[in-house]
């Protein structure tokens, strides 16, 4: 083995970029959330206020729906994302002809900016001069106005999350699953282990690491959304898909409620790293120790 | 049986396409259509073609700039990410450093700050803490792919980690028992044995900093403009430009294509390795 | 690596290129003047900071490229969307970071920007340096827009760029049309013609949201600007229609200690803006469908597109929809009226104590934290020139100098337009702006919520209001502003 010395050099230069442009701001951000500011208020000047911001916080309807509505885009999107994505990866384990063509087309969303995702789902679901709501009304007589109602702007916002990620969560996949030893397969088949039997036991152990690297991308990502549904819906109808990312823009941005938003912006930090560090002690930890 | 099945695959992933295709038709559908036709009821086949967005777009030198300027910076950030992220992880998964595993967890908290309000603190620093006497990184290409390591260097780490530690430490080992400095043993036995993973994650390293937008937005102004920045340009009080919008769109789709297509050899690669590995 | 490099030289080659755009070409009374008064900053760079809208990338494409023919000074105008806009202006002038030299002002943040002393005293600067006032510039050229961009100690603090209102369009293709004008007068017993009052304004749309659905048609009676998630909807009740009823400045009551309630002085939640809301809310419903996601953007489409017999629209849009055959099916049919009014409306606008719209335009102005002041004084009056304004009128269709108004080029799209330009001029000081306030976009982020649940029907309009004025009195006691 090697001296630690060089495992720290190698270590060094990504230890030194994330300090500078991530630790550095992130102290920022949690000194400005113990502080009363808008450059726009009376007195302009930004005046500590201890734990005000957060006292507000558990009491302030409005984020506890954001929270609520996020929970939910992300449950519903990351889950769906993570079965599909892992069912197509499978399916490209196999050879059949044209399939290059197929990858290359299943990739294509992923190199779409989220901002032009919005914009093409937002055209296509304006009510009555869209695509979709036009085709649904004329074959099934069903009304999609993601103008009025909840429960289609946020189902159409779930939809236009697993079309765009979908393909991040295959390729990942895709990496994990060609680079399995065949030993362990091989020989569960001579023992006769059914397919059920071999992608509990086998498969997925196996992994779970990229797997659960995937989840975790994805979880992070879907948690702090912005653009694409910013622009297309803007958060509405109502509140009912104003996720914490547009929660938190819209607090900072037009609002300029620095300290406020500073506040609601460590929360859902402290809340993404302290469930994905439940999920990563319980799954993959020891997994790393014993490698 | 054989055939039915290759069959089988076909019209699946046939479907699968179709569903993947249809919003990428539709953008197409809208870049060749005169803004008026989009507030009508619309046709799913197209009954004539306008081109008129994307002679505007072809002739605008800004924009031209914009597209040189997201390359570079892509590119270069995925490449940075991906060298350092390869780096830290061999380090991560062959040394036996003091709490590793907590360094490893605390890569990716850097990913999932929210952004919007961390753009004020990072603008302060590139402005004014950043800074080499009237050099500062605001505004500049390297700034920005300093910046972008922040949600793309943890995304590196944790994507390329499962890779390295799945290669066999005893490889290795053999190899500076055999007198191999670490870095023969890191670019002639790791690195090859990693290209699937390497593959991947420049993919997908390079696809989140070609679509960032808000960093861009904020953290340049003149010199560094991405597309995704100039895109904004087109959404304006006086009528959202769709058609050229969308015509820029489909052009950006073009340089992801080609690199797509150049790096997905590797990934073609990975999947006989590890047949051969069996 | 090499690839990166060879990308590098290829962005050199490209930036070289982009230098050389052409200017078109406009005639300047006195070349010689501001060649003399560019010799002193040779080389300088000014940067700028706007929307892109069409009267802002004129100043980028043509006169910047003309006024660094003529001084030498180079002129950089950034133009992004409008949120983005904002918020780069503001953290650079908040940080005092220098970066921009002139940023776009819309009217309704100005007062923000004049509260934090981010801005420049134009008059007051052009006094003390009298050797960079351009002869051919002067304040009195300007319409009444420009009191908008006045300090309170009288100097200008903004170059006006673009002014609008936001006028009642109808087709005239439609309202003249004696089929229908007989129809019209079968249903309801009137003449049809642009309306006045409210009243006739529901009762026109009405009859055409119905004509069009009984004539297979893609025609709706009203326009609606109503999207359940974006500050859109929230602009056109407040600064559009409330006004029509009587509310004013948002139903905040600047000098009653900012009430916004009735109970404590306001008007926000008072019969006439509940009123107002309910009528608002039934045109919305009978409006295109498309109107629950739209922006003032939607909204100009969807008129020019021939889906609304008639409705409130911005100005900015009127010119395009009137003239342009690419961007619009209704080119020659639109006709320009004021906003329908309830009774005693137009008497208060008359008098002064309100107003009937909303009158709309930024300008660009100075900061502070600029670097290069002079320079960027010099570029300032050089968009004021007289001179200069009647081909950025056609192309943006903006007015912000008297003088425009007589130029051929805008008398003619004046005809084309239905009367748009005259009616800016002989009426537009019954427009107004946004109210003077420095809390703009504070108090509207804190009231919106409540507003986008009203609209989405899952609160009624008499509550939210109520529910509204007392979260923008809250909002405005955390700002510090309501003691």
């Amino acid at each position: 083995m090697q001296s630690n010395r060089l495992g720290w050099i190698l270590l060094a230069p990504t230890l030194v970029i994330l300090f500078f442009f991530g630790v550095v701001p992130f102290f920022y951000v949690l000194w400005l959330s113990f502080h009363q500011w808008n450059p726009f208020a009376l007195d302009p000047a930004v005046v500590y206020n201890g734990a005000d911001n957060f006292r507000a916080l558990v009491f302030d309807s409005g984020f506890l729906a954001s929270l609520g509505v996020t929970l939910a885009f992300v449950f519903f999107a990351v889950l769906s994302e993570l079965i599909v994505g892992y069912l197509l990866a499978q399916a490209f384990l196999k050879d059949f002809p044209g399939k290059a063509i197929f990858r290359t087309i299943h990739t294509l969303p992923l190199i779409m900016a989220p901002i032009i995702v919005g914009s093409i789902w937002k055209l296509m679901t304006t009510p009555s001069i869209g695509i979709i709501p036009s085709l649904l009304d004329s074959w099934f007589g069903f009304d999609l106005n993601i103008g009025t109602s909840a429960v289609a702007a946020f189902t159409v916002t779930v939809v236009m999350d697993i079309w765009h990620w979908t393909p991040l969560v295959t390729l990942t996949l895709i990496a994990a699953l060609v680079s399995l030893p065949a030993d362990p397969f091989e020989q569960a088949q001579i023992d006769g282990a059914n397919k059920r039997q071999i992608f509990w036991h086998i498969t997925l152990p196996m992994i779970a690491p990229a797997l659960l690297a995937t989840v975790f991308i994805r979880l992070m990502d879907a948690l702090r959304t912005v653009d694409e549904v910013l622009m297309l819906t803007g958060g509405g109808p109502g509140s009912a898909t104003r996720y914490l990312g547009v929660h938190i823009f819209k607090e900072v941005f037009p609002r300029t409620n620095y300290g406020y938003g500073s506040a609601v912006s460590i929360i859902v930090l402290y809340l993404t790293i302290v469930s994905c560090w439940l999920l990563y002690v319980a799954l993959i930890a020891p997994r790393n120790k014993k490698a | 049986m054989r055939r039915q099945r290759t069959w089988l695959y076909l019209l699946f992933w046939t479907v699968v396409s179709f569903f993947t295709l249809f919003p990428i038709y539709w953008l197409f559908v809208i870049s060749v259509k005169p803004a008026v036709e989009l507030f009508s009821t619309p046709e799913v086949i197209l009954s004539s073609v306008y081109w008129k967005n994307y002679v505007d777009v072809l002739n605008d030198e800004t924009l031209r700039g914009y597209m040189v300027n997201s390359l570079i910076i892509s590119t270069g950030n995925a490449f940075l990410v991906t060298v350092l992220g390869f780096l830290a992880c061999y380090a991560l998964s062959r040394f036996n450093l003091g709490g590793k595993e907590s360094i490893f967890f605390w890569t990716i908290t850097n990913r999932m700050a929210p952004p919007a309000v961390f753009l004020l603190p990072l603008f302060l620093l590139l402005t004014q803490v950043y800074r080499f006497g009237d050099f500062t990184l605001l505004d500049t290409k390297i700034g920005m792919i300093l910046v972008y390591c922040t949600f793309n260097l943890p995304f590196a780490i944790w994507t390329l980690r499962p890779t390295i530690d799945g290669i066999p430490k005893e490889l290795d080992e053999a190899a500076f028992v055999d007198g191999a400095s670490a870095w023969t043993v890191i670019t002639e036995i790791v690195l090859p044995l990693a290209r699937p993973g390497l593959a991947v994650t420049l993919i997908l390293t390079w696809v989140f900093a070609w679509n960032e937008y808000l960093l861009a937005a904020t953290l340049t102004n003149f010199n560094a403009r991405t597309l995704t920045t100039g895109l904004s340009e087109y959404v304006t009080t006086t009528g959202t430009e769709w058609g050229v919008m969308a015509a820029i769109s489909m052009f950006t789709l073009i340089p992801a294509l080609i690199v797509f297509s150049l790096v997905q050899r590797h990934i073609v690669a990975g999947l006989t390795f590890g047949a051969v590995k069996g | 690596m090499k690839f990166a490099y060879k990308l590098s030289v290829s962005a050199i080659a490209l930036a070289m290129m982009t230098g050389a755009s052409f200017a078109q070409d406009i005639q300047i009374k006195n070349p010689e003047w501001w060649q003399e008064a560019g010799k002193k900053f040779d080389g300088a760079t000014l940067r700028g900071v706007t929307e892109s809208t069409p009267a802002s990338n004129y100043v980028a494409d043509v006169l910047a490229p003309k006024f660094e023919e003529l001084t030498g000074i180079d002129v950089q105008i950034e133009t992004t969307s409008w949120d983005q806009m904002y918020d780069k202006a503001i953290k650079d002038m908040e940080a005092k970071t220098g970066i921009y030299d002139m940023v776009y002002i819309e009217q309704d943040i100005v007062y923000a920007y004049l509260a934090r002393n981010f801005l420049v005293n134009l008059t007051k600067a052009l006094d003390e340096n009298a050797e960079l006032k351009a002869p051919e510039y002067s304040e009195d050229n300007f319409t009444t827009f420009a009191e908008n961009f006045r300090g309170s100690d009288g100097g200008l603090y903004g170059v006006p760029m673009e002014a609008f209102i936001k006028v009642y369009l109808y087709r005239t293709d439609l309202f003249n049309d004696p089929k229908i004008q007989a129809e019209f007068k079968e249903k309801t017993g009137k003449d049809l013609k642009p309306a006045k009052t409210h009243a006739e304004y529901t009762e026109i749309a009405k009859f055409f949201t119905e004509y069009g659905k009984a004539n297979g048609m893609d025609l709706w009676g009203t326009t609606a600007q109503a999207h359940t998630g974006h500050p859109a909807s929230w602009y056109e009740y407040f600064e559009s229609v409330a006004p029509t009823y009587g509310v004013y400045n948002w139903g905040i009551d600047a000098n009653n200690n900012y009430a916004a309630t009735v109970e404590n002085g306001g008007t926000m939640n008072s019969p006439e803006a509940k009123e107002a809301l309910k009528w608002w809310l039934s045109m919305r419903d009978i409006a295109p469908p498309e109107s629950v996601q739209s922006t003032w953007t939607e909204v100009a489409t969807t008129f020019a597109a021939g889906r609304a017999a008639q409705g409130l629209v911005y100005g900015e849009n009127a010119a395009w929809i009137a003239t342009d055959e690419e961007k619009s099916r209704v080119v020659g049919e639109v006709g320009v009226a004021l906003p329908p009014l309830e009774p005693g409306v137009l008497e208060e606008a008359e008098s002064g104590k309100g107003y009937i719209g909303y009158y709309d335009g930024g300008a660009f102005g100075l900061p502070v934290t600029s670097k290069s002041q002079d320079a960027a004084l010099l570029f300032m009056q050089f968009m004021a020139l007289p001179e200069i304004q009647e081909d950025w009128a056609a192309a943006g269709s903006r007015i912000t100098l008297t003088s425009t108004y007589d130029t051929p080029k805008v008398k003619e799209v004046d005809k084309e337009l239905g009367g748009y330009y005259s009616m800016l001029r002989d009426d537009g000081k019954l427009f107004k702006g946004a109210p003077e306030y420095p809390f703009h976009r504070q108090v509207i982020e804190a009231t919106s919520p409540t507003f986008y649940e009203i609209l989405t029907g899952s609160i009624g309009p008499d509550e939210g209001l109520d529910m509204m004025a007392q979260k923008a009195e809250e909002e405005l006691k955390n700002l510090g502003y309501r003691k």
